[in-house]
């Protein structure tokens, strides 16, 4: 493709706007979120609950279909988001450990349940799997503008709650014991970002599918961690890397006519390479 | 004044005491040293006074506003997150919900800037805490602990992985601390002949004989069970602060 291309998007902007700044914030949002899960050595938690999401898609399908749920109690999203939810509180538990059993094996059995359930429950509604596929998956090509005002509506709250509760969020995160002799409410703030974290998984998932997610959270962490020496610096960075991944990514794909999400996935990627690059510069000079 | 009220206090998990019951009162101006061997239930007894496990039986009162300061071993700390050291000592500001206030951190830029004076980091603030020595990193999680200025300042093995003479220089400032801020102490620590010249008050566990022994320095080295094991380590000069010489409690179980 020539460069008309890109000036063919821009002049197309109308057409292409609402899925570009859709994934231009979600990936901003999870790219904040996506420090704490790096740092918490959490990563699997963004799988598992892409996967518990879909259990609750699939299961508010079935209650539509068998047992003539409607409105709300069989709303996809919904399901998806509670679905989430009751997975990130048995997460929590005590801690690291739950009734005796650490969190990674937990994200693990999360995981497999949520796989697992969604194909078996799969079977007995046929005549959905398209539309399950597809709002399980979602597809950044073409966010609804229900859904985009969604995302927004989502970063903005989780956003203004993540800048508030920052210095709590980062205590409970990082040093828990010594936020619990100090008096901070440690569960709380565990559950909080959690769940922060679970309705961001569910309902991103839910519009651009699961491949971005996983990379939005994961990626542009890893490439901030790498360059700076602050965890609100990592923060910051993080979700300009989002945010440019979800941007960038969108233009890649309409360049070279590649997959949305798989694009978006390879230039957070290759950020990560970059930083790691640049990283190690900055520790020479900064050394030196 | 008193800081810390331990009555009959009794430790262990799932309900069950693995020590007899311990009572001590921790005042301003004190070091309590809690020694024993590995297993011993140090730890134990530990986190049960910092409220991070739950206790067995007995009461644990601190007088209201009274802040712990506490400094875990170092190696529980994980030095992949990144962090300068002064950014992990502003992070020991907040106490219960002051989290939601925006601008105690503004607030509170005196008391960091006096925890770092106090402990000698100063000079370490904008440097990543995962590169210094170990030494240093004392210092800096001191700072964080004195960051909420607290008035019981807690240490977990504050010398474990230090040679003789950082030790030394550890608890210098440890008694810096406590004559400059009128602090008292509980330290767990494993080398007796510095706790001897430097602790007040001990409390010598010991899990497998059921023996917990609570009170000034020199009457607890003067029992017969303590000697044996330890030898004679604490008939030399003491340094350091007086003791306030009192009964012993001496429980087995």
């Amino acid at each position: 493709m020539s460069e008309t291309s890109l000036a063919s998007f821009f002049e197309n902007w109308e057409l292409f706007q609402t899925s570009t700044l859709a994934g231009t914030i979600a990936g901003a949002l999870l790219g904040w979120l996506g420090v704490y899960v790096v740092l918490r050595r959490m990563i699997f938690l963004s799988a598992a609950l892409s996967q518990t999401a879909g259990l609750g898609v699939a299961l508010s399908f079935y209650g539509r279909i068998h047992l003539g749920l409607s409105g709300l109690a069989a709303e996809p999203t919904l399901g998806a988001a509670a679905a989430t939810l009751v997975t990130t509180f048995l997460l929590v538990g005590g801690g690291g450990r739950t009734g005796g059993v650490r969190r990674d094996a937990l994200l693990g059995l999360a995981w497999l349940l949520g796989a697992a359930g969604t194909l078996a429950i799969g079977t007995r509604i046929v005549q959905e799997v398209q539309d399950i596929q597809s709002i399980l998956f979602g597809s950044a090509v073409a966010v609804l503008d229900d859904d985009f005002d969604r995302v927004v509506t989502l970063a903005a709250a989780l956003g203004v709650l993540h800048l508030w509760w920052r210095r709590g969020f980062q205590a409970a995160a990082f040093d828990p014991e010594g936020a619990r002799v100090r008096g901070l409410p440690v569960w709380l703030l565990d559950v909080v970002l959690l769940c922060t974290l679970a309705l961001a998984i569910s309902l991103c998932t839910r519009v651009l599918g699961a491949l971005p997610v996983f990379a939005f959270s994961v990626l542009p962490a890893l490439a901030a961690i790498s360059l700076v020496r602050t965890v609100n610096g990592a923060l910051v960075l993080a979700a300009v890397a989002g945010a440019l991944s979800g941007f960038g990514g969108y233009l890649l794909a309409y360049r070279f006519e590649l997959p949305v999400g798989a694009s978006q996935t390879l230039l957070a990627a290759l950020l990560v390479g970059v930083a790691s690059v640049g990283g190690r510069v900055l520790a020479r000079v900064r050394g030196g | 004044m008193t800081l810390l009220s331990v009555e009959n206090l009794e430790v262990g998990y799932a309900g069950r005491a693995m020590l007899p019951r311990v009572s001590l009162s921790v005042e301003a101006g004190q070091m309590w040293a809690l020694v024993g061997r590995n297993g011993s239930g140090k730890t134990t007894l530990l986190r049960t006074l910092l409220g991070l496990i739950p206790r067995v039986g007995g009461r644990i009162a601190r007088p209201t506003g009274t802040r712990i300061g506490y400094v875990p071993q170092r190696l529980d700390m994980d030095l992949s997150v990144p962090m300068r050291a002064l950014d992990l000592v502003r992070g020991g500001q907040d106490t219960g919900w002051s989290f939601l206030d925006p601008r105690a951190p503004l607030r509170g830029r005196a008391a960091v800037r006096r925890a770092l004076s106090d402990t000698g980091a100063e000079p370490l603030s904008s440097r990543p805490f995962a590169t210094l020595s170990e030494g240093q990193k004392q210092r800096v999680l001191m700072a964080r602990a004195l960051a909420p200025d607290p008035g019981l300042l807690v240490l977990d093995e504050p010398t474990s992985a230090m040679d003789a003479a950082a030790e030394e220089t550890t608890f210098d400032l440890v008694e810096a601390l406590i004559r400059g801020r009128n602090l008292g102490v509980i330290v767990v620590a494993h080398h007796l002949a510095i706790l001897a010249r430097r602790a007040t008050h001990l409390v010598y566990l010991d899990a497998d004989c059921g023996l917990v022994l609570a009170g000034p320095t020199a009457e607890v080295a003067r029992n017969h069970t303590f000697v044996e094991h330890y030898g004679d380590l604490f008939s030399g000069p003491r340094g350091g602060h007086h003791a306030h010489v009192g009964p012993t409690a001496e429980v087995h179980r």
